[in-house]
């Protein structure tokens, strides 16, 4: 289980939601013209006579409590701090690195954050040894190569400047061979399931290593070819189907019975 | 030999039964079909037929602006491109991009701008593409429509969608969404556009001669015009996510008869 289930919060809003509402809005509907008891959430806001709530984007509507949140299904990556992404250095200097992060701007990864920090023991006193050149972080970017796959977290992100991502962590670093793809990230919620139900299923059926980002990058290694393309495949009819009721039923069943067709064990 | 054809347009555009030269009432609408995330590769995209016109829109974004200096630090910018194809018109038309494109691509760039939360995007850019296959009048109406399905296909956050269409006069009657030959042998064209967030017009360009109280006419005509349209472009979006889900539905009922039985 590589992934963390720290997001299960918001899964868990999607799964109630694709359960609960089935109503599709776009943009520019109106939710409700009771806003005396509702308030705006995510993705919605107040015309501007404050008679109606209007929605922001294509999605599902949700209600909770007295608030109205529009859930989107389609969209691009905003980094936010804290986020779990899969980048690709794309260039470096002896300063820092460049990667690709599947958003507007490219990620910074400094060389202080793709190591541990090492304290040189300290001995007060005579004989104690001052902290060696080894001992700190490089100065260069000599640790990872352009083209390379590392998983990281963004340290701090703002709509102005780039975001700055670490490799200093648990699961994080240079991935070694597998497959990428790419999907939308409004999708990766429903990749991992409630309480990571859907991607335990697909871990367990099809025997590959799966690493989901939230960039909407998803990083797969199987024992052979076969399997990993059934998983892609999977992988493409759960985005498709993503706005859709017992989804993890589906999958199982189109994963055994495809299992069978292709003779894969 | 060049083949010479004159510009001849019929003297009456109304038939003898009152109506027009294509078989439509006065107040009629030429048949409109949307389709929307017809581009696989573009981030949102959509796809129109209106009458005889045939129209694509991609949109990508937000991005990096190239050239550079046309990047706002302060806010992103919307670029259009509106482009027709050489094909798309009786005379080829040439490729480089004229005055015409350039000025249709700016009325559609602003008639888009309110609609959409650019300030959070600084120095960024999104980028719409609008290929017109094939024209018949009504291009610039047609192409901000789907341009508009197309943000929203994008998931870009939007105030509102953005629906436009064109209305005129001819033969001294008022008459809405001219065809081509309506359009150059007609007496007046009025583009318009509206914001559905506020319910204003975004978009509006005149062109030939009309009284004022004719132009009030035409204005007080074009929003129940404007909401037939803006109908189809709701169903459109949501079209697309509706059919998956009723498939899903259908295959589980046949998979559950199969198991009853």
């Amino acid at each position: 289980m590589e992934n963390d289930e720290d997001e299960s919060q918001d899964i868990d809003d999607f799964e109630e939601i694709v359960e609960s509402a089935k109503e599709i809005v776009v943009p520019g509907e109106t939710l409700t013209e009771d806003v005396n008891n509702f308030i705006p959430g995510r993705g919605a806001i107040f015309n501007r006579n404050k008679t109606k709530i209007i929605s922001l984007s294509i999605g599902l509507k949700q209600v909770r409590k007295n608030y109205i949140n529009v859930i989107p299904l389609r969209g691009f990556y905003t980094p936010r701090a804290g986020d779990k992404v899969l980048g690709i250095v794309v260039d470096k200097n002896p300063v820092k690195y460049r990667l690709d992060i599947n958003a507007k701007d490219e990620g910074i990864l400094k060389p202080k954050n793709t190591m541990k920090k090492e304290r040189g023991r300290f001995i007060r006193g005579a004989g104690g040894r001052k902290p060696q050149q080894q001992d700190m972080a490089p100065s260069s970017t000599e640790v990872y190569q352009i083209g390379d796959v590392l998983i990281l977290k963004v340290l701090s992100a703002d709509r102005l400047n780039s975001p700055e991502l670490t490799t200093v962590g648990k699961y994080l670093g240079k991935k070694m061979g597998g497959t990428i793809i790419s999907i939308g990230p409004y999708s990766i919620p429903r990749i991992i399931g409630r309480g990571g139900s859907m991607i335990k299923m697909l871990k367990n059926l099809t025997k590959c290593n799966i690493f989901v980002t939230q960039n909407g990058r998803i990083w797969l290694k199987g024992e052979n070819i076969e399997s990993e393309r059934l998983l892609i495949e999977a992988i493409e009819k759960i985005t498709n189907e993503a706005h859709t009721m017992g989804l993890t039923d589906r999958i199982q069943e189109f994963l055994e019975s495809e299992k069978k067709k292709r003779g894969i064990d | 030999m060049p083949l010479i054809i004159k510009d001849e347009y019929p003297k009456k555009l109304f038939r003898e039964d009152g109506k027009r030269l294509d078989g439509r009432d006065k107040h009629e609408l030429r048949p409109i079909k949307m389709e929307v995330g017809v581009i696989k590769n573009a981030d949102g995209s959509a796809y129109l037929e209106w009458g005889n016109n045939k129209i694509f829109a991609a949109v990508y974004g937000p991005r990096d602006v190239h050239p550079h200096h046309l990047a706002k630090s302060d806010r992103g910018i919307l670029r259009i491109f509106y482009r027709m194809a050489t094909y798309s018109v009786f005379e080829r038309k040439r490729p480089a991009p004229g005055r015409r494109e350039k000025e249709i691509s700016m009325v559609i760039s602003d008639c888009l701008e309110p609609v959409l939360f650019l300030e959070l995007y600084p120095g960024t850019s999104f980028e719409v593409f609008i290929e017109v296959i094939d024209a018949d009048g009504g291009t610039r109406c047609a192409g901000t429509t789907v341009a508009a399905l197309a943000l929203a296909d994008a998931g870009i956050p939007m105030r509102s969608l953005v629906t436009s269409v064109a209305l005129g006069k001819i033969d001294g009657e008022i008459v809405v969404d001219l065809s081509g030959i309506e359009d150059k042998a007609g007496q007046a064209d009025l583009p318009c556009a509206i914001t559905w967030f506020n319910d204003q017009l975004s978009l509006l360009q005149f062109d030939g001669d009309m009284t004022l109280e004719e132009m009030n006419k035409c204005l007080d005509l074009a929003p129940d015009i404007l909401k037939r349209i803006y109908e189809m472009q709701l169903n459109a979006l949501k079209e697309k996510y509706l059919k998956i889900r009723e498939e899903v539905n259908k295959s589980e009922e046949i998979a559950t008869e199969g198991g009853e039985q």
